[in-house]
This record gives C-alpha cells, structure tokens and sequence, in this order.
C-alpha cells in the first residue's frame, strides 16, 4: 500500500483549494456589486461555491482519514497543531471587538453624554434571558464532554445522546438570541452601542451557529461508526471550538451585557 | 555530537503511548482527559458499548503503524532514533530502504556547519570531520 517511508500524509492533487479561492472572490466582489448595484447574484453564487467546496473538501479528508487511514499519529498532531492556531487566530479577531467596545465605553465622550450605557440607551436586563443564554451554553459545555467521555468509554448510545443535546442546547442559544434580537429597544444605527454590541454578539452568533453545525456533523459520523474510542479527532476539534464559543459569550455577558449595562 | 536525521521526541515511556500522548497532549484548551493509552485502557469494542476500537477499525496506513507500536517496532521512525555511542563497537545504526543513505553529522552539540556523507551498505564509515562511526542496516517497510 504504501511505499513512503515516513508516517506523514501527501495529499492527492484536489481541485478544492482553487474553487474555494474563487468562491471568495466571488463573495467579496459579489458583496460590492450588491452595496452599489442593488444585485446579489455573484454573491449568491460565491456563496454557493463556497458551500459547495467545504462541503467536497471536509468529505475528501474525512474519506482520507477515516477510510483511507492516512491520519496516522503524526499527522493527527498536525491537524490538532492546525486547530488550535485556528481557534486562536479566532480568539484574536475576537479581541479587536472586544478592544472598540471598551475603548468606547472606558471613557464615553459629551457626544454619548458621558456616560455608558449612553443617554437614551435602554440596555437589555442582564440578569433576564441573556443570564439564560449564559447557563444554556454552560449546560451545553458540559453535554459535550459528557460525550467525549462516553466516546472513550465506548457508549454510543449516550454519545449519541449527549451530541444531539449539545446541538438542541446550542440551537435553544440561538434561537433566545435571535429573539433579543428582535424584541431590543435599541439597534445596530443607535451609535457605538448599538455597533459595539450587535458586531459583537452577531459575530458571536455566527460562531454559534458554526460550532452547532460542525457538532451536527460529527453526530452524523458518530452514527456512522466513524469514531474509534480511541481516535476521534474530528469530534475533539469540534468540543474545543464549542468551548470556545462558551468562552467568548462569558466575556461577552460580563463586558457588554453586565458590567456594559 | 547530533545527528540531523534524528527527531525530537517528548517524554518516555511505552512506545504506543509515547505515540498517542504526544498527539494528545496537544489539548490545551481542553479541561477534559485525554485518550487513554491502548496498551493500559480496557477499551470495549463494537459488541459491547457500540462504538468500534482503533484495533476493529483502524485501516491503511494508520493500522500499519498501530499494529507496528503494538510489537515494538517503528518502521516509519515516528519515534526520536536510538543514541549510539560513534565508536567501532558501538555505531550510530542508520536504516535504510536502498543500500545507500546521506548522513548528515553535527560533530558536536550546536556546530552549524554540517558534514554531509553517503552512507553505503557494509563496513562501517567514519565521519570525515569528528571519526564517529556509522552503519548501515537494511530496513523493511510493511507494505
């Protein structure tokens, strides 16, 4: 089977790389073309292209690793290497938010009334349903490790359980926050709080909903026999971005929604 | 006195745990335990708790390298190589797949320059700059 005398992985020439390039063009040029031109055609189709190549490409090393078995060890190491850069780099997109909320509201200047939350800003009661949300996404937190654990121990009845309630968890947070949404006296237009706090929590959100979708993939593997008990990296990848998600939210809660209020 | 060819490695112990632990290690936002090592862990496969073990369903070049850790052996030296002394009783074993490999001798601990030789099948070989000894071995990979 193999005649490379080495543990690592030389992928096969894939066309993904290139769709996906052209899929961001297509989304970023297609997003000007629908701010000037009213049309959102090539922004459709980058978008779709987009879908398409993270679709194709996540399925090409799924192929690859789990029944081609290239992921040998010190490929596995790399991939969580390349995780956690991932997550990290998130961290700090994360923290240039997190810097305009506080530069804003450390010292509010006479146009806000000096003051934060600004003049006319009704913020929303911390201790209501954001304090939900909080405990919604803690709960969350501890489900998927309750998975983890049964994936090791190699139950997968309750894996199956514990997967399926951290994504019902992680959509209860989303759709909570989709109603605050909806229902805040304020808006994105309302000045820098409304920028700092709807950037923030939206991009949140966002994060929110990609985590859900890569846990809801790995409940399909995991159904599908794809994990081992001792080799389930893509579900691992998932429990850490998950965890990640619950991090930005608590500093989230405490800068913006308590002590911001 | 180094050889370039070597890995680094991390801690000791069993080499299927060395190999799992590493990658495990890796888990640092994670508050959770890491995968247990296959030589220790009473791991039930597919009858019992339904979820498949690597030894089930590890394939490709993956099982190649998990059946390999479970006898001991590194066909594709994922593990940091086996100090040797240099001298004529004791050569630095260099294995290979063909019957000639380059070795590249760091004489001693942080010289830049490094001295590049072909090391060919037989008698031993001395390093043209410090005299340490190498030879050949013939490696097989499982294929």
């Amino acid at each position: 089977m193999a005649h490379q005398a080495h543990a690592y992985h030389m992928v096969d020439p894939s066309p993904w790389p290139l769709t996906g390039a052209i899929a961001a063009l297509l989304m970023t040029s297609g997003l000007a073309i629908w701010f000037h031109f009213h049309s959102t055609m090539l922004m459709t189709l980058g978008l779709v292209l987009t879908l398409l190549t993270m679709y194709q490409w996540w399925r090409d090393i799924i192929r690859e690793g789990t029944f081609q078995g290239h992921h040998t060890p010190p490929v596995q190491k790399g991939l969580r290497y390349g995780m956690i850069l991932f997550i990290t780099s998130e961290v700090f997109f994360f923290l240039g938010f997190f810097w305009a909320f506080y530069h804003s509201s450390l010292a509010p200047t006479p146009e806000l009334g000096g003051c934060w939350p600004p003049t006319g800003i009704i913020p929303l009661d911390p201790f209501e349903v954001p304090l939900l949300n909080t405990a919604v996404l803690l709960a969350s937190g501890v489900t998927v490790t309750w998975a983890h654990h049964s994936i090791m121990e190699g139950e997968r009845k309750q894996t199956i359980q514990s997967l399926a309630l951290t994504i019902l968890l992680g959509f209860y947070f989303t759709a909570l926050q989709a109603m605050e949404y909806y229902e805040a006296p304020f808006t994105i237009a309302d000045g820098v709080y409304g920028s700092t706090f709807f950037v923030a929590t939206g991009f949140h959100g966002l994060h929110v909903i990609i985590g859900s979708t890569f846990l809801a993939v790995c409940l399909l593997r995991q159904i599908q026999y794809h994990f081992t008990s001792e080799h389930h990296f893509g579900f691992e990848a998932a429990a850490w971005y998950w965890h990640f998600v619950d991090v930005v939210w608590l500093f989230l809660y405490v800068s913006i929604y308590w002590w911001g209020s | 006195m180094k050889q370039l060819w070597r890995m680094r490695s991390g801690s000791s112990g069993s080499m299927a745990a060395r190999l799992l632990l590493r990658s495990a290690s890796r888990a640092a936002a994670a508050v959770y335990s890491r995968q247990p090592l296959p030589a220790q862990a009473p791991v039930r496969g597919l009858a019992s708790g339904g979820i498949p073990s690597d030894d089930e369903q590890a394939t490709g070049l993956e099982k190649i390298v998990l059946e390999a850790s479970k006898k001991g052996t590194d066909p594709y030296n994922i593990l940091k190589p086996k100090e040797y002394a240099g001298s004529k009783q004791d050569p630095h074993i260099v294995p290979s797949i063909t019957n000639k490999r380059i070795v590249g001798c760091v004489c001693e601990e942080d010289n830049t320059a490094v001295v590049w030789f072909w090391l060919h099948q037989g008698e031993a070989q001395r390093c043209p700059s410090c005299g340490a000894y190498y030879r050949l071995v013939p490696h097989e990979l499982p294929h």
